[in-house]
C-alpha cells in the first residue's frame, strides 16, 4: 500500500512536470490571489492595532468642549469650574487651549506658499501638553522657554508636502513672524482636514502648535481660550461622562454656546477607525475576486489535465480500480498546485503588505506604526487559496471518474463528443472559409471550457473595472463638487475673518477696497447640525450668503432660492438621508447669539427651499437675510471676493494677506484641487491591486492559450502538414482568443459595474456618510479593460509562436489520443 | 513523368544515445499516376521517408525533388507553398478537425490548396467517397472508416499531384480498409502519384510498385511478384 501511495505521488509529480509552465502560471495566479488577500488583510490588522495605539501614545482626549466658532472665554473659566461636575473624580486630566485661524506665508525662494492654517495654543508648562501631546517627527518640541520667543512646531504633513526644512521662519496674518523649531502633529491632525470637508489637506492648510500664551498673543486674544479637552479615568463610561459634561455646561455656563464631543464622535477619529472596516470590506471583495479568478483558472487547468488523462482513467476503470483511487492522482495534482500557489502567495503577501505599509507611512504617518507578520491574515489567505483551488479541482475530477469506462477509453475525435449545449452550439452556421471558421468553431465546440476561461479573465477585468471605476467615480464626484462650488466665478477667493464683524465694520469694508478686488460679498459661516431622530444628527457647515448676490449662489436641482420665510438649501445626500424634499421641514441645530459674545445652540424648524447638487452632505446654505434666526443680523465672518480680470488667486492672497481682520484667504479652486490631490495620494493602495490584477489577467490569458496550444497540437500539426503557415495557425488561435477576450471583457465590465454599484449603494453610505458618490466610470477605464481583456488576451497566443515553429509535425501527427 | 525523385537521401537523428540513421542512401522515383506501396517492419524508416517527401522533415544528405521542386534547396516559405499546392496527406489516426463537420473538413483541404469554388468541390468529393449524406456530421459522429474516408476526401479535394498515406488502414477493419484503398487507387488512376506506407504486406498486391525498406535502406523496388491485383482480390 505504501508503495501504491508513493506511486500516485510520483505519478502526480510527472503530471506536474509535463505541464510545468501552466503549473507555474496557475501557481502564480493562486499566489497573487491568496497573497493579495493576505497582504490586504494583514494591512487591516496593522491599522486596527496601530491607530488606537497611536491615539493612546499621545494621551488623546476623551471629550472635547469647543466654544462656538469665533468665540472665546477667559482662560480658567472652564478649567476652574470642573469641580462643579457631578463626578469630578471621573476626570484623569483637563487642559484648555486656543485654536485660531490664520494665514501662513511659508514661501521659499522661487515658490509661493501662502495658505490658510491655524494656531493651536497648548499648555506647555511642565513639559506639556499632557493631553493631545505633540508628536515631533523632526527638530524639537516647544517648551516654556519658547513662550516669549514666538516659537512654534509646524505641522509635519504640510512641511513634508512642500519640502520645508525642520526649522525656519513663517509669516502669519498681520505680518507677524514666528520661528518653527520642529515638525510634528497631534492626534487631531493625524490627517489634516478642513472645515470644508477636505481630507489630507496638508498641501493647503498649515497648522502650528504653539505655547498657549504665544497663540493668545499672535491672535490678540490675551488670556482667552476656546477649547477644553478632558481625559477620563480608566473604566469611566464615555457616554455617561459626555452627558454629564453637557449638563455641567448647561448648569454652570448657561450663556456659553459650546459643542461637547466625545472622541468616538470626532470626525477624524471616526473616519480613521470606521475607514478600517470599510476598507477591509472593499479589500476583501477585491481579494476574493482575484481569488475567484484564480479558482476559475485552477478549475480550467485541472479540468484539462483530467481531460487529458481520460483514457488513463478509463484504463484504470477497466482494471477494476475504484473511482476514489482513480481520483487520487488528479486530486494530488490540484492539491500540489494549490500548495505551491499559497507558498508563493505568502511571498506575494509579504510584498503587498510591505508596499501598503510604506504607502501608509508616507501618507498617514503615526507615532506608532508597527507592521509585524500577521499569521491570522496569512493563514486565512492560505486556507482560502487552498480551499478554493482544491474545491475547484474536485468537480472536474468527480465528473471524469463518473464516465463509463467504454467512453473513457475511446480514442480520437469520438472522445470529444461533448455534452449539454455543445452539440447544439456546434450546429450554428459560421460564414467564411474553413480556416476563417476555426476561431468561432473552437469557441463553440467546447462552451464549458470557453466559459471557464472567459470567467477567469472576466473576474480579473471585473476587479480592474471596480478598482479604477471607483477611483473614477470619486474623482468625478470631486469634479462635480468643484464645478458646483466654482460656478460662474472660478477665480473667486474666500476670505475668513478672525472674528464676527458688523457688515459695515472697517475690516470688512477695507477688503472691497483692496487693489485687484472687483467685488466682495460678506457672509456668515457657522457650525451646526441637522437633527435626525432615527440615524443621529448630520453635522453641517452653515453658510449664509446673499442669495441675490452676483458672485455665486447654490444651483438648485430641486426647489428654488426664492422664499419668503427663513429656509435652508441642503444637499441631495442630506435630503435623501433625512427623507425630505423641497417644502418639507427639517430641524436645524444652530448657534444663536445671546449677548455680545455669548452664544447658545437652539433648534429651529425650517422648510427646505431647495436641494443643491454638491456631493458633500454637510454643505448647507441659507440666505444672509435669515441671519436674524441666529441673532446675527448685520454680522459677518466671511467675505467672498472676486478678483479683477487678470488678477490671479496668488496675487489676491498676497494683497489680502496681513490685512486687519483677515484670518485666512483661500481661492475656491484650491479646495477642490486639494481634494483631488488627496484622493490620488490615498488611493495609492488601489495601484497595488491594479498591478496585481493586470498580471493576473495576463497570466490567465497565457495559461489558457498555453493549455489550448497543448491540446490542439495535433490540429496544428495537421494544418501545418497541409501547408498552412504558422502565422495563419497563430491567427486562428488569436481569433479564438479575441472572441473569448471580447466575451470576458463584456462580462468583466458588467460584473465590475455591479460591484461598483454595490459598493456605492451599500458599502459607501455606511463608511462615507458625508459624501454622495456618483457612479461614473471614465471611458479610459473601459479602454484599459478592453485593451487588457481583448488586446492582451488576443495577443497571448503569440507567446506560443516559438513552440509552433519548432513543432515536430510528424510526432504530433502520430500521437494516438 | 517523374513526380517524386530521391537521390542518395539519408536522414540521421542525433539522440542522447548517439546518432541514429533512419534512412541511408535512398534512391526512389515515383511517376505520375503510379500507386506505390512502401513496405517494411517498424523502425525501417517508412514514415521518415514519407515525411521527407511531404516536406515535413528534411534529409541530412541527398536530393529530394518532388513535383518539379528541389525540396532540399527550398526555403521554409517554399516548403509551405509546396505542401499547400503539391502534396496532400492521409494519416493513420485520421487527424480530422473535431470542431468542423465532415464537409467543412473536406473544404479545409480545398481552401488551403486555393481550389476554385472550394465549397462545390468539397461537396462533390465527399459524395465521391460515399459520404454525401454525412456532410453535416462532426467527426465524433462518424465511424472510424467514415472518418478515414473524410480524411481521404480532404486530401483529394486539394487536387494536388502527390498523395501520401501513412498506414491509412491501420486503424480500420478489413471491409473499411478495402473501401479506403479503392479510393486511393482511384486517385492514382486519375493521375496522382500515390505513395502508401504500410507494414501490411497484403496491400502491396494492388500496387504498381512495391518498395521495401529495412534498416533505413531500400532492399527491393519493383512490381508485386504476382503482378498488380485488383482491390477486390485483397484479404486479411
Amino acid at each position: 500500500m505504501a508503495h501504491s501511495k508513493g506511486l500516485w505521488l510520483r505519478w502526480s509529480w510527472r503530471d506536474l512536470r509535463s505541464r510545468w509552465l501552466q503549473v507555474a502560471a496557475i501557481a502564480l495566479i493562486i499566489a497573487l490571489g491568496s497573497g493579495t488577500y493576505a497582504g490586504l488583510s494583514g494591512y487591516t490588522q496593522w491599522r486596527r492595532q496601530n491607530y488606537p495605539a497611536s491615539y493612546q501614545a499621545l494621551n488623546t482626549h476623551d471629550i472635547r468642549v469647543a466654544t462656538t466658532k469665533g468665540t472665546t472665554v477667559p482662560e480658567g473659566t472652564l478649567l476652574g469650574s470642573l469641580d462643579q461636575l457631578e463626578h469630578p473624580e471621573w476626570l484623569a486630566g483637563a487642559e484648555e487651549r486656543l485654536i485660531v485661524p490664520t494665514q501662513v506665508d511659508a514661501s521659499a525662494a522661487g515658490s509661493t506658499i501662502l495658505v490658510p492654517g491655524e494656531i493651536v495654543g497648548v499648555d506647555v508648562t511642565g513639559g506639556g501638553p499632557d493631553i493631545d501631546q505633540v508628536h515631533v517627527m523632526r527638530g524639537r518640541a516647544v517648551d516654556e522657554g519658547d513662550i516669549t520667543e514666538s516659537r512654534v512646531v509646524l505641522d509635519y504633513h504640510f512641511a513634508e508636502h512642500h519640502g520645508l526644512p525642520p526649522t525656519g521662519e513663517l509669516t502669519l496674518s498681520g505680518g507677524r513672524t514666528v520661528d518653527y523649531v520642529g515638525l510634528g502633529f497631534t492626534p487631531d491632525y493625524f490627517m489634516v482636514t478642513t472645515e470644508q470637508g477636505s481630507l489630507l489637506a496638508e498641501a493647503g492648510f498649515a497648522v502650528m502648535f504653539a505655547p498657549l500664551q504665544t497663540a493668545q498673543e499672535l491672535a490678540e486674544r490675551p488670556e482667552q481660550v476656546n477649547e477644553l479637552v478632558l481625559t477620563l479615568r480608566e473604566g469611566v463610561d464615555l457616554d455617561a461622562a459626555t452627558a454629564e459634561v453637557e449638563r455641567w455646561m448647561d448648569r454652570v455656563h448657561p450663556g456659553l454656546a459650546a459643542e461637547v464631543t466625545p472622541i468616538d464622535e470626532e470626525r477624524l477619529y471616526r473616519l480613521l477607525l470606521d475607514d478600517i472596516d470599510g476598507d477591509q470590506k472593499l479589500f476583501r471583495i477585491f481579494a476574493l475576486l482575484i481569488l475567484g479568478g484564480a479558482a476559475f483558472a485552477a478549475f480550467n487547468l485541472t479540468g484539462r489535465i483530467v481531460e487529458a488523462q481520460r483514457r488513463e482513467i478509463g484504463i484504470g476503470m477497466s482494471l477494476g480500480l475504484s473511482r476514489w483511487r482513480i481520483a487520487v492522482r488528479p486530486l494530488l495534482v490540484g492539491l500540489q498546485i494549490a500548495l505551491l500557489g499559497v507558498v508563493l502567495g505568502a511571498g506575494v503577501g509579504l510584498v503587498v503588505g510591505s508596499l501598503l505599509s510604506d504607502l501608509h507611512e508616507s501618507f498617514l504617518p503615526l507615532p506608532v506604526w508597527e507592521a509585524p507578520l500577521q499569521p491570522g491574515a496569512f493563514l486565512s489567505g492560505i486556507a482560502l487559496g487552498l480551499g478554493l483551488v482544491f474545491a475547484a479541482t474536485v468537480y472536474p475530477v468527480w465528473r471524469a471518474v463518473r464516465v463509463d469506462p467504454v467512453d473513457a477509453i475511446a480514442t480520437g475525435p469520438r472522445s470529444t463528443r461533448g455534452s449539454g449545449v455543445a452539440p447544439l452550439l456546434r450546429r450554428i452556421p459560421v460564414p467564411g472559409s474553413s480556416i476563417a471558421q476555426f476561431p468561432l468553431r473552437n469557441v463553440l465546440r467546447s462552451p464549458r471550457r470557453t466559459a471557464l476561461t472567459a470567467f477567469g479573465i472576466a473576474a480579473a477585468i471585473a476587479v480592474l473595472v471596480a478598482v479604477i471605476g471607483m477611483v473614477d467615480s470619486f474623482l468625478s464626484t470631486i469634479d462635480k463638487g468643484e464645478a458646483d462650488i466654482l460656478g460662474p466665478t472660478p477665480e473667486r477667493v474666500n476670505v475668513t475673518l478672525d472674528f464676527f464683524y458688523p457688515t459695515d465694520a472697517e475690516q470688512v469694508q477695507a477688503i472691497s477696497e483692496v487693489e485687484g478686488v472687483a467685488a466682495a460679498e460678506p457672509g456668515l459661516a457657522l457650525g451646526g447640525s441637522l437633527v435626525d431622530g432615527s440615524e443621529g444628527d448630520i453635522d453641517v457647515f452653515i453658510q449664509l450668503i446673499d442669495f441675490d448676490n452676483e458672485l455665486w449662489t447654490p444651483t438648485p436641482v430641486e426647489g428654488s432660492l426664492e422664499t419668503e420665510s427663513p429656509s435652508v438649501v441642503i444637499s441631495e445626500k442630506a435630503a435623501a438621508d433625512l427623507g425630505v424634499e423641497p417644502g418639507d421641514t427639517v430641524t436645524l441645530r444652530h448657534p444663536r447669539r445671546e449677548g455680545l459674545v455669548d452664544y447658545s445652540f437652539v433648534e429651529s424648524e425650517l422648510p427646505v427651499s431647495a436641494i443643491h447638487p454638491n456631493p458633500y452632505r454637510f454643505m448647507l446654505y441659507m440666505d444672509l437675510d435669515d441671519a436674524a434666526l441666529m441673532n446675527l443680523e448685520g454680522i459677518v465672518n466671511t467675505v467672498a471676493v472676486e478678483p479683477e480680470p487678470g488678477v490671479s488667486g496668488d496675487e489676491m492672497k498676497r494683497a489680502l494677506f496681513g490685512r486687519d481682520g483677515v484670518a485666512a484667504v483661500e481661492p475656491v479652486a484650491d479646495v477642490a484641487g486639494t481634494l483631488e490631490d488627496a484622493m490620488e495620494d490615498a488611493l495609492g493602495f488601489l495601484d497595488v491591486v491594479r498591478g496585481a490584477v493586470l498580471v493576473l489577467a495576463l497570466l490567465i490569458a497565457f495559461n489558457s492559450t498555453s493549455i489550448s496550444a497543448d491540446e490542439r497540437a495535433r490540429e496544428h500539426a495537421t494544418m501545418l502538414a497541409f501547408g498552412v503557415r504558422p502565422r495563419t495557425v497563430l491567427l486562428t488561435e488569436m481569433g479564438e482568443s479575441l472572441i473569448i477576450g471580447v466575451l470576458a471583457t463584456l462580462l468583466g465590465i458588467g460584473l465590475g459595474r455591479l460591484i461598483i454599484t454595490w459598493l456605492v449603494r451599500v458599502l459607501l453610505p455606511s463608511t462615507m456618510p458625508d459624501i454622495t458618490v456618483w457612479i461614473d466610470v471614465a471611458p479610459a477605464t473601459y479602454l484599459t479593460a478592453a485593451v487588457m481583456g481583448v488586446v492582451a488576451v488576443s495577443i497571448a497566443p503569440l507567446l506560443t509562436i516559438r513552440r509552433l515553429r519548432r513543432m515536430d509535425i510528424p510526432s504530433a501527427l502520430r500521437v494516438v489520443e | 513523368m517523374a513526380m517524386i525523385e530521391l537521390e542518395g537521401v539519408a536522414r540521421r537523428f542525433e539522440t542522447g544515445a548517439g546518432r541514429v540513421s533512419a534512412l541511408t542512401d535512398v534512391d526512389l522515383r515515383v511517376d505520375t499516376g503510379e500507386f506505390v506501396v512502401v513496405l517494411g517492419p517498424s523502425g525501417s524508416g517508412k514514415t521518415t521517408l514519407l515525411n521527407l517527401i511531404g516536406a515535413l522533415d528534411s534529409p541530412t544528405e541527398g536530393v529530394a525533388r518532388v513535383a518539379g521542386r528541389d525540396l532540399t534547396q527550398a526555403s521554409r516559405s517554399e516548403l509551405f507553398e509546396y505542401r499547400r499546392e503539391s502534396v496532400s496527406f492521409v494519416f493513420q489516426t485520421f487527424n480530422l478537425f473535431p470542431g468542423l463537420t465532415a464537409l467543412e473538413n473536406v473544404r479545409f483541404g480545398a481552401d488551403v490548396a486555393g481550389v476554385d469554388d472550394a465549397p462545390a468541390v468539397a461537396e462533390r468529393v465527399l459524395v465521391d467517397v460515399g459520404l454525401g449524406d454525412r456532410a453535416a456530421h462532426f467527426p465524433a459522429q462518424l465511424s472510424g472508416g467514415e472518418q478515414q474516408r473524410v480524411a481521404i476526401a480532404r486530401a483529394l479535394a486539394t487536387g494536388n499531384e502527390v498523395l501520401l498515406a501513412d498506414e491509412p488502414t491501420g486503424e480500420l477493419d478489413f471491409q473499411t480498409g478495402v473501401q479506403i484503398l479503392e479510393l486511393l487507387r482511384a486517385d492514382a488512376e486519375r493521375g496522382a502519384a500515390v505513395l502508401v506506407v504500410t507494414h501490411n504486406r497484403e496491400i502491396s498486391r494492388i500496387a504498381d510498385r512495391v518498395v521495401e525498406l529495412s534498416g533505413g535502406r531500400v532492399v527491393s523496388d519493383g512490381p508485386p511478384p504476382e503482378g498488380r491485383k485488383p482491390v477486390s482480390d485483397l484479404h486479411w
